[in-house]
């Protein structure tokens, strides 16, 4: 039994040592750096520096200015409101706003969960796919442990995988904050605006949050490549299905919703911050625990599909 | 203890049986060739013995283990190359060997060593096994196959685009294993001249069903068996008859060789004949002809690839 750390080991060995994983990672590095570029030469209020003494007046210069500027940054328009209703909470509770930097910087760029999703549906779908089409899935079933712990190794290999990534992004995006921001804290606290009312939160409890929010479709569309892989050994068919799906999911609720029974749907209910406070929920009448149980019998179903399809299958000639 | 043994083994797909009642038992030390036309079943059963397919009816055990309820243990005594010797192209032998060495416990890295001297890798190890020519490949797979020590070793048409000398040392390995280390050795093909030369015993299969099996008898024993002698002189026609003078024995010319059907003990007999008859002899060649026509009987001949 302890040698499934030796299966996982090997699973994430075959993973990482792929140089089409060196060019996903090369990708997620180049999205943060331009970010990172990006916010710093953009230089707008976000990333605004205060001073102990004159925070107040610098809040409503920046309002101000934002104010001003409103005719011209029509584009902007929306991402300012939401800015200046937030200087305006710091300002009426007396709070002096952190400088920004890395830490917040890592906490605008949560978005990168949803990279990382992608990434993670792409290993999940080649994972036994590929196997097959290297021919080595004859050889790596006949050692001495049982097909169920074998698929087993593939499904924590996967899911070891979206956590080092995670890892990889939250690090790098720290990194690349205090380079281009400077330190804020290790844990700073700011207003956030979520679904119209505003928070005094850490960063660190923040991103947790949105990790958090964005781990469940990662698990749900990550374990629906990975069944589609084991039961039609094909990687293609696994990562094209699972990334519409997690790109398109929203926009195909949206067209859906008017159906009573779209509310069963997988991507209706991936996105469980719709039940936050003051949130918009997707289709009438789904609550929380609805969406949580929907989620967890779809995954019930994958879980078995993947297990009874692989346990039984004969590997015969191609 | 028998070191594979099948007993009334069936396998059926979509209520068609395609593997039919199959017993046989391969000993310690033997090599076993199943051969039998493309599609008669071989590839079928050898992956029933290593637990890639299922079977329908009946058990396999090897060292004493159902290979159906105690697929580790029975398992942890195979090593195999199945079909193309498959290897990760994006690591180097070495690493391919390593990768195998962490799923099977009490390998050491002197083994490792050992296999790898063993197959003749040692200049090529630290390449990506995706640069091998298919002969590294092979012999990077043999050396997974052994990396374990296994009591059984099996091989599904080993030899499968290989050149003849690949193929010969491929011969001699086998051999080697069975001899040494008391290996059983289980080998599919569907090229009889390789399989006869390789193996102790052959099975010939047939649309799913174990039609015979034969030893492959050493020629230096058995010398009353009839075989087929076929000697080139420079006038056949003038052998012939005085063969036939001397020892009343018919032959007939075919190809320009005078050929006989006669056992081991004839063959000085009549070469002493033919040189007191002053005919110069270019060649004698004997060859056994039970096990192919045995084979081409059961088989014909026009199946075979």
């Amino acid at each position: 039994m302890s040698n499934i750390f030796n299966l996982v080991y090997n699973e994430l060995l075959k993973i990482f040592i792929r140089k089409s994983t060196w060019v996903l990672y090369g990708f997620l590095t180049l999205i943060i750096i331009a970010s990172g570029f990006f916010a710093y030469f953009a230089g707008n209020e976000r990333t605004a520096n205060y001073t102990d003494e004159g925070w107040q007046e610098e809040l409503q210069q920046e309002n101000a200015e934002i104010g001003a500027n409103a005719e011209q940054d029509v584009f902007m328009l929306g991402f300012n409101l939401e800015r200046m209703s937030e200087n305006n909470y710091y300002l009426e509770n007396d709070l002096q706003p952190v400088s920004y930097g890395a830490g917040q910087f890592v906490a605008d760029a949560s978005f990168m969960i949803s990279i990382v999703s992608l990434l993670t549906v792409i290993i999940a779908g080649g994972i036994v796919a590929n196997e097959f089409r290297w021919g080595t899935i004859k050889l790596l079933l006949i050692r001495p442990y049982s097909r169920a712990m074998i698929l087993f190794a593939k499904y924590v290999g996967v899911l070891s995988f979206a956590i080092i990534t995670l890892l990889y992004v939250t690090v790098l995006g720290w990194v690349v904050g205090l380079i281009f921001f400077g330190f804020d804290g290790f844990n700073p606290q700011v207003i956030i605006l979520e679904n119209g009312s505003h928070r005094y939160e850490s960063v660190v409890l923040a991103l947790l949050t949105d990790y958090g929010y964005g781990l469940v479709s990662l698990i749900m569309m990550a374990t629906l490549a990975f069944m589609i892989s084991s039961v039609f050994r094909n990687s293609t068919l696994a990562i094209s299905i699972s990334i519409i799906i997690l790109l398109s999911g929203s926009t195909i609720t949206l067209i859906l919703s008017r159906y009573e029974w779209s509310k069963y749907l997988l991507f209706a209910n991936l996105n469980l911050r719709q039940y936050e406070e003051g949130g918009r929920v997707a289709i009438e009448g789904m609550t929380l625990p609805f969406s949580i149980t929907v989620l967890a019998v779809y995954y019930v179903v994958f879980i078995v599909l993947a297990w009874w399809v692989f346990g039984r299958r004969d590997v015969a000639g191609d | 203890m028998s070191a594979i043994e099948l007993t009334n083994v069936s396998k059926s797909i979509k209520g068609k049986q395609i593997i039919k009642d199959l017993n046989f038992k391969v000993e310690p030390g033997e090599v076993f060739g199943f051969i039998g036309p493309n599609g008669a079943g071989k590839t079928t059963t050898i992956r029933m013995i290593a637990g890639l397919v299922s079977i329908s009816e009946g058990d396999v055990t090897v060292m004493g283990h159902s290979i159906t309820k105690e697929f580790s243990k029975a398992i942890r005594h195979v090593g195999a190359i199945v079909e193309n010797p498959e290897v990760y192209p994006f690591l180097t032998g070495m690493q391919n060997l390593k990768y195998y060495r962490r799923m099977i416990p009490g390998i050491t890295k002197a083994r490792i060593d050992e296999v790898v001297s063993l197959v003749g890798l040692e200049k090529a190890i630290n390449q990506k096994a995706g640069r091998y020519s298919l002969g590294m490949r092979q012999r990077l797979g043999i050396a997974q196959a052994l990396l374990h020590k296994p009591s059984v070793l099996i091989l599904d048409e080993p030899t499968n685009g290989l050149d003849p000398a690949g193929i010969r040392e491929i011969r001699q390995y086998i051999r080697a294993l069975a001899k040494n280390e008391n290996v059983a050795v289980i080998i599919s093909s569907h090229f009889l001249a390789e399989i006869e030369l390789m193996c102790d015993r052959i099975g010939i299969v047939k649309n799913g069903a174990l039609i015979d099996v034969q030893s492959v008898d050493d020629t230096t024993t058995d010398t009353t068996e009839l075989r087929q002698v076929s000697i080139e002189v420079d006038q056949p026609e003038v052998a012939l008859e005085s063969v036939k003078a001397a020892h009343q024995i018919d032959g007939d010319i075919v190809d320009g060789l005078v050929r006989f059907e006669i056992n081991k003990d004839t063959i000085p007999l009549i070469i002493q004949t033919l040189v007191e008859k002053d005919l110069l002899i270019y060649k004698v060649e004997t060859s056994k002809t039970r096990l192919e026509d045995k084979f081409f009987d059961v088989i014909g001949e026009n199946v075979i690839e």
